[in-house]
């Protein structure tokens, strides 16, 4: 018999509408004309899912006793017996009850499906057992109920049931998901936007692979190994030289833009001599962990070819490389590997990153070049050295092969001699300037006289054409001298230019570092190579070190304005440069001469950083006007609160004690009483307002002295409850003793737990009591303050643990809006959080959760029976 | 009759305190200062003290210290609610209990007899104790309910029971529970009090979840109220 297909609709968290599109559909083919019944449907009481069925027909599900209860289960004989088309199976991932004729329903599925009975059924991606861990640690709630992946990929189709996080927790909020009673702290932590995004994007990607599962079939069937592109896999290849968590970054950046997968490959080549062994290739490795990316390492003889072949076995489909960090030489002996790689990897593309790094601009810089604009003394030194070697060697062999020995004529004419001499001249004069050009010129002019013009060995000239030749070369050799002198001259200024463009930039840079002006003295330092740079601040008629940077330990010691201090009072230094800064500060720089094109950008450096003082101290002022402008607001508004506060059960005390105390009237003794308990109710919240009051002093003030004792939220909410006045007892409690306990100062918690359940009874209806439901989740305690009144806004939801502030509340009640904020305070102080949720169905949910003493679990009740049974006495 | 030293620096409180101590039957000796009650501890005989934490001069927690030096009268402290701190020291110092000002006259009054009875053992020892509930019949260690019907209660459970209701208003503190039940060995497992105290709880408390009898202070003790102070907070 014929497989019947199968079909099924997978969520990504409960109440996104799988087995409403399930029965959707049901309907739909139904009213096409084919036969469809539904075997199993669980509706959770959802009553716009239960009228979803409509006029489909039910097969009686199948009542099984087990433990003295009656369940409910798909009767699967009955289903095959009655032999209809299509069947719809709710929950594919349910457990059966034991005795059962499968111990889960995907297998009672297997049956139908076996039996030629198309099967529609729906599951949660939390259900799959290949996600199970995954699931867990998103939402730290086990899931029992798994079943394996085969089961549902085995599907023919398999529809994904899709919905915002944002919207499922509206549904949640209306109460379409579950009763308010029902959501707990396990549910309400399931139900968290993050957690949804989390299981939305786990339900996509289990769905992404199914298709990817199929087109690697596919390839693999017809033998391609060219990549295509599903998804994007970026590979990028790690040299292990510098720059190279630039490239893994931005090797994330182009495969995050499509959602794909970063591979890291670094490629030992089998001659073993390229192994990295300076720690940068563990350090890329941790970058590409950080941006989610996997480490290979490939070893092969050709980088190029390993690169490639890996490329394609694991079908990425882009390839990052740096630009190369061979040599010319290396390039050119050896080959480009980005050339070889471009030409062998087809269908794959190929970026190739600059990885040029920056060299850090704390990095002092020298500024003195290879060539000065006046040479250095070392270079003019040796300039002479090499003009007195050449002519000690040249004058010699002049003397053997010159015209001076009369009966060897020599070989050597004087034209010959001035252009070896010419060449020396040129040298000497790129090696020590103009001074050195000249003396050499003078003295080869002197030795060509005197060995090569006729008379020989004297200085005396027999030819006038001989003069004019002499003349013409001094001349020249002074002429080459000056304009190679000038060459060099330029070059310097170039560089010099081009690195003071680099400075500004660096500094334009670090505008953005949040403490300017010392960012500034470190650039100062850096491109003037100064051994340190110190800002003083005068102070009578000493100095205090406001800011200093050295060469040693950049960014140390910013001394403050304390003159004891080890920042305190110094002499200004006697050497070093000094430059004055407009409101009186001085700027001392140590370090060698400054030159003079040094002066001229330490200038320029120097008002830079008066500026950025300046715009410093505008902020500064700026915000602290800001400050106590904000101050002053929330002064008035406490005034306005408190005063009206204070005194509305002041003036009702007033008037019955006044009342009472009247000569002319004498109150009858029951009427006694009720204005005795009046005033006592209106000293009670007195009484608490100014607890409240105190406690936020307390908070602002930072002076909390916490107590920290284990204790379980079963003996606090008690205590809280307790603390509250006779008409705030409107409350449900449900809190077990086997949570795990807090290692909280019970007293604040009961305070901030008393505050929030007030909040709550004074904003619920009467007949609807506040629900304190508690729970634990993944290392933290969760309690639920529930209520079902008029909510708060999500836009107003930021303001709720402000002080003095009373959200849809215009009677004072007993707070001035403290309440909240104290609440929120402690809790914080106790290293928790309070976070605010839609009551399903209308209302306002608070969650306090704090985290478990010592990552304690619950209490294990077989554990305590054991003491119970061996006391000690 | 019963003399009790009053300290406090707030003349109001003092005054009203001194009307309804004597208003009862006590002989109430009132003091503003640490130093005047430390002298007059020394030269008169008290059967019970009340002493305020924040006192100018030295504090109320020097003042237990000192009266401890000497003797073992009930001392009872008066704390402002953020004095959470020098409550717990005054209590390690030596004090029997504890009232949250602003206080109901009456639960301090009541507190100050639970204090009493300490020191004074009744001639004969209770051999039952009734309330709406429940009732405990120390003799026969019988525990039933409103109606009669009998609860059934574990060895633990009982010898828990017995230690609390013979010390009715009284702030038993958890490490003289554990040490009295469990023993010396056990005095840090506060753990399992919390856990037995829920299962008593749930056998006694109309609702357990509110208790009105056992009443848990959490971190330091646990008190059994009988009913008549039920509905006054701590």
């Amino acid at each position: 018999m014929a497989r019947g297909r199968y079909r099924v609709y997978l969520g990504s968290a409960p109440g996104v509408g799988k087995t409403f599109a399930m029965l959707d559909e049901g309907w739909r083919r139904k009213a096409r004309g084919t036969d469809v019944v539904v075997g199993l449907v669980v509706t959770h009481g959802r009553p716009k899912t239960m009228a979803q069925i409509r006029d489909l027909e039910i097969v009686a599900p199948r009542q099984v006793e087990y433990r003295g209860g009656v369940w409910q289960e798909m009767d699967v004989e009955a289903i095959v017996a009655r032999r209809p088309e299509v069947v719809l199976v709710d929950e594919l991932a349910h457990t059966n009850v034991p005795g059962s004729r499968h111990e889960k329903r995907w297998q009672d599925i297997e049956e139908l499906l076996a039996a030629g009975i198309e099967v529609i059924s729906t599951v949660n991606i939390q259900h799959l057992e290949s996600v199970n861990d995954v699931v867990n640690q998103i939402t730290g709630v086990v899931q029992h109920e798994t079943v394996p992946d085969v089961a549902v990929r085995r599907a023919d189709q398999i529809e994904l049931v899709d919905m915002s996080a944002e919207a499922l927790r509206r549904r949640m909020a209306h109460g379409n998901v579950y009763p308010p009673e029902k959501v707990d702290a396990a549910l309400g932590h399931y139900f968290r936007v993050g957690n949804l995004a989390a299981l939305r994007e786990l339900a996509l990607l289990w769905v992404a692979d199914r298709v990817e599962d199929s087109l690697q079939a596919y390839m693999a069937d017809h033998g391609i190994s060219r990549s295509w592109e599903t998804r994007e896999r970026v590979l990028v290849a790690i040299t292990g030289g510098p720059g190279g968590d630039r490239l893994i970054r931005r090797a994330a950046r182009i495969a995050g833009r499509s959602g794909g997968d970063v591979l890291g490959v670094h490629v030992v080549t089998s001659d073993g001599l390229s192994r990295n062994s300076s720690g940068l290739l563990e350090r890329h490795r941790a970058v590409l962990e950080e941006v989610g990316g996997s480490f290979h390492e490939v070893a092969g003889s050709d980088v190029s070819s390993a690169l490639v072949g890996f490329a394609t076995a694991h079908h990425a489909t882009q390839l990052v490389l740096g630009t190369s960090g061979r040599s010319r030489w290396a390039e050119w002996t050896r080959g480009s590997v980005i050339n070889s790689v471009i030409r062998e990897s087809r269908g794959i593309d190929v970026h190739v990153i600059s990885t040029d790094e920056q060299a850090p601009a704390v990095a002092p810089r020298s500024w003195r070049l290879p060539i000065g604009s006046s040479h250095s003394v070392r270079r003019v030194v040796l300039g002479f050295l090499v003009a007195a070697l050449s002519l000690g060697i040249l004058i010699p062999l002049l003397a053997r092969y010159s015209a001076l020995r009369p009966h060897h004529p020599g070989p050597i004419t004087s034209s010959a001699g001035f252009l070896v001499y010419l060449g020396v001249v040129v040298v000497v004069a790129a090696i020590g300037g103009v001074l050195p050009g000249f003396v050499t010129a003078f003295a080869a002019a002197a030795a060509v006289d005197w060995y090569l013009i006729p008379p020989y060995g004297s200085f005396a000239i027999a030819r006038g054409a001989d003069t004019v030749y002499l003349a013409a070369f001094v001349i020249s050799a002074a002429a080459v001298s000056l304009i190679v002198e000038q060459a060099a001259r330029r070059r310097v200024e170039v560089i010099r230019s081009r690195d003071e463009a680099d400075a500004v930039r660096a500094l334009a840079d670090r505008l953005a570092a949040p403490n300017r002006p010392h960012a500034v003295l470190e650039e100062i330092q850096a491109v003037l190579g100064r051994q340190s740079v110190t800002l003083l601040a005068p102070a009578g008629e000493a100095w205090l070190t406001e800011a200093t940077v050295h060469t040693a330990a950049p960014g140390a010691l910013v001394g403050g304005g304390d003159p004891t201090g080890p920042g305190g009072p110094v002499r200004r230094p006697e050497d070093g440069e000094a430059f004055a800064l407009r409101d009186g500060r001085v700027l001392v720089l140590q370090g060698p001469a400054l030159t003079t094109h040094d002066h001229r950008l330490a200038a320029a450096l120097v008002s830079y950083l008066e500026a950025v003082l300046a715009a410093d101290r505008l902020q500064t002022q700026a915000a602290t006007a800001d400050l106590l402008s904000q101050g002053n607001d929330l002064r008035t508004a406490l005034l306005e609160a408190v005063s009206h506060d204070l005194r509305t059960p002041l003036a009702s005390i007033r008037a019955l004690t006044t009342g009472w105390l009247a000569p002319d009237i004498q109150l009858s003794e029951a009427l006694t009483q009720d204005s005795m308990a009046a005033i006592d109710l209106e000293a009670q919240r007195l009484s608490a307002l100014v607890d409240n009051l105190l406690d936020m002093s307390r908070l602002q003030a930072g002076a909390l002295n916490l107590i920290l004792r284990p204790v379980g939220l079963d003996e606090v909410v008690p205590a809280a409850l307790a603390s509250l006045s006779q008409d705030c007892q409107n409350v449900v409690v449900d809190v077990p003793e086997t949570l795990p306990r807090l290692n909280v100062d019970a007293a604040l918690l009961e305070r901030a737990i008393a505050n929030v359940v007030h909040n709550a009874v004074r904003h619920s209806p009467p007949q609807h009591p506040v629900h304190l439901g508690a729970g634990t989740v993944a290392g933290r305690v969760y309690l639920r303050v529930v209520d079902r009144g008029p909510g708060v806004p999500l836009a107003q939801r930021g303001l709720m643990f402000q002080p003095f502030q009373r959200l849809g509340d215009v009677s004072s009640g007993t707070g001035v809006g403290l309440g909240l904020a104290v609440a929120h305070g402690f809790v914080e102080a106790l290293g928790g959080e309070i976070s605010v949720e839609d009551t399903p169905g209308g209302g306002l949910s608070m969650v306090i959760s704090l985290p478990a003493h010592h990552d304690e679990s619950a209490v294990d009740l077989d554990q305590l029976a054991a003491i119970e049974r061996a006391p000690v006495r | 009759m019963t003399r009790v030293l009053v300290v406090d620096d707030e003349r109001t409180l003092l005054r009203a305190l001194g009307v309804h101590l004597r208003a009862r039957g006590y002989e109430a000796d009132l003091v503003e200062t640490g130093e005047a009650a430390l002298s007059r501890g020394a030269t008169g005989s008290y059967d019970a003290a009340i002493v305020d934490l924040g006192l100018p001069g030295i504090d109320g927690i020097d003042v237990v210290n000192g009266l401890r030096g000497w003797t073992s009268i009930p001392i009872i402290v008066l704390s402002a609610r953020h004095e959470h701190a020098q409550k717990v020291e005054a209590l390690d110092a030596g004090a029997d209990d504890y009232v949250t000002k602003p206080f109901n006259m009456e639960e301090l009054l009541a507190r100050l007899r639970a204090a009493l009875r300490r020191t004074t053992p009744e001639p004969a020892p209770v051999a039952m104790v009734a309330t709406p509930d429940f009732r405990i019949d120390l003799v026969t260690k019988r525990v039933t309910d409103g109606a009669g019907t009998e609860i059934r209660l574990t060895p633990t459970q009982w010898h828990l029971v017995e230690i609390l209701v013979r010390n009715p208003g009284r702030l038993v503190s958890q490490r003289q529970l554990l040490h009295e039940v469990w023993g010396p060995t056990y005095v840090d497992q506060t753990n399992y009090l919390r856990q037995f105290m829920a299962q008593l709880r749930r056998k006694l408390e109309p609702d357990p979840a509110r208790p009105r009898y056992f009443l848990t202070e959490a971190g330091m003790g646990i008190r059994f109220v009988p009913d008549r102070l039920a509905d006054v907070t701590p």
